[in-house]
């Protein structure tokens, strides 16, 4: 019996493994909406007509809201624990970048926008560091 | 006189101790237990499932499509895997594995074939949490 109890005590572990989860999340998604964001605004200040500026706000408003779900997604659901480990500063910068998203939405400031893309790049430097690239991209994709 | 009354009962365990190590050591060439970590097998296996594996079959014939069993890693062959034959090619003496979880799986869609000669363990029966024969 006693043999039989040492031998149910597992030896190791073995993985079921999955790759991050399964490269669906890429960090683009998040920065075309945030390049819109920007030239939106750019737009929106080289007109002088009312309407138009008035749909480039609304318009610019919806884009921001995106890039914080992309945002949000790719925190909760792409980055996992171990990437913590390896970036303990991970919530932070997603914080940051979702609250400087927030920023854009509210403002029509290109400089804000233009922070906005720096922060969503280093987070893109996170997600290329942990393998995202060649998880999520497909072969053929026009660089 | 109290200290032999102690020192025969620890002896017999140590004894007892020992001969079970060696026993567990010498069963576990051909049987084992593991723990499941990760997702990719999911349902039939979920993270902490405990699996009892042989691994008497595969040094009498390859992996039979199917089956499951326990793989290096290609890309980090300390790290083994648990996963479904999908494809075998005997003339080749390779095989893909596949999750049951396809779109939750990492498996030879990325890291491509396993050599039949890697694959050394056959995954027996889910001991834990609930008694369930695989085949």
């Amino acid at each position: 019996m006693l043999t039989l109890r040492s031998l149910l005590r597992p030896s190791r572990r073995v993985h079921a493994h999955c790759d991050i989860p399964c490269g669906i999340y890429d960090p683009e998604q998040a920065r075309i909406e945030a390049e819109s964001c920007l030239r939106i605004i750019e737009k929106h200040d080289a007109s002088d007509d009312t309407l138009f500026r008035n749909r480039c706000i609304h318009v610019k408003e919806e884009r921001a809201e995106l890039v914080k779900h992309h945002l949000d997604v790719l925190w909760h659901d792409y980055f996992k624990p171990e990437h913590l480990q390896k970036y303990p500063d991970l919530h932070d910068t997603f914080w940051k970048a979702t609250k400087q998203a927030s920023k854009v939405k509210q403002s029509l400031d290109t400089a804000a926008a233009t922070e906005l893309l720096s922060m969503i790049d280093t987070i893109d430097d996170m997600w290329k560091a942990t393998g995202g690239l060649e998880k999520t991209r497909v072969n053929g994709r026009p660089s | 006189m109290s200290p032999p009354r102690i020192r025969l009962p620890l002896i017999a365990m140590l004894v007892g101790a020992a001969g079970t190590l060696a026993a567990g050591a010498a069963a576990r060439r051909w049987l084992d237990a593991v723990e499941v970590r990760g997702s990719s097998m999911a349902p039939t296996l979920l993270p902490g499932d405990r699996l009892l594996v042989e691994s008497s079959t595969y040094a009498r014939r390859i992996p039979r499509l199917g089956e499951l069993v326990l793989a290096p890693d290609p890309r980090q062959p300390a790290r083994e895997l648990v996963k479904r034959v999908a494809a075998i090619d005997a003339a080749a003496g390779t095989l893909e594995l596949r999750g049951d979880a396809a779109r939750a799986s990492t498996d030879s869609r990325v890291f491509g074939t396993v050599p039949i000669a890697a694959v050394r363990w056959r995954v027996l029966a889910r001991y834990w949490p609930l008694p369930r024969l695989h085949r």
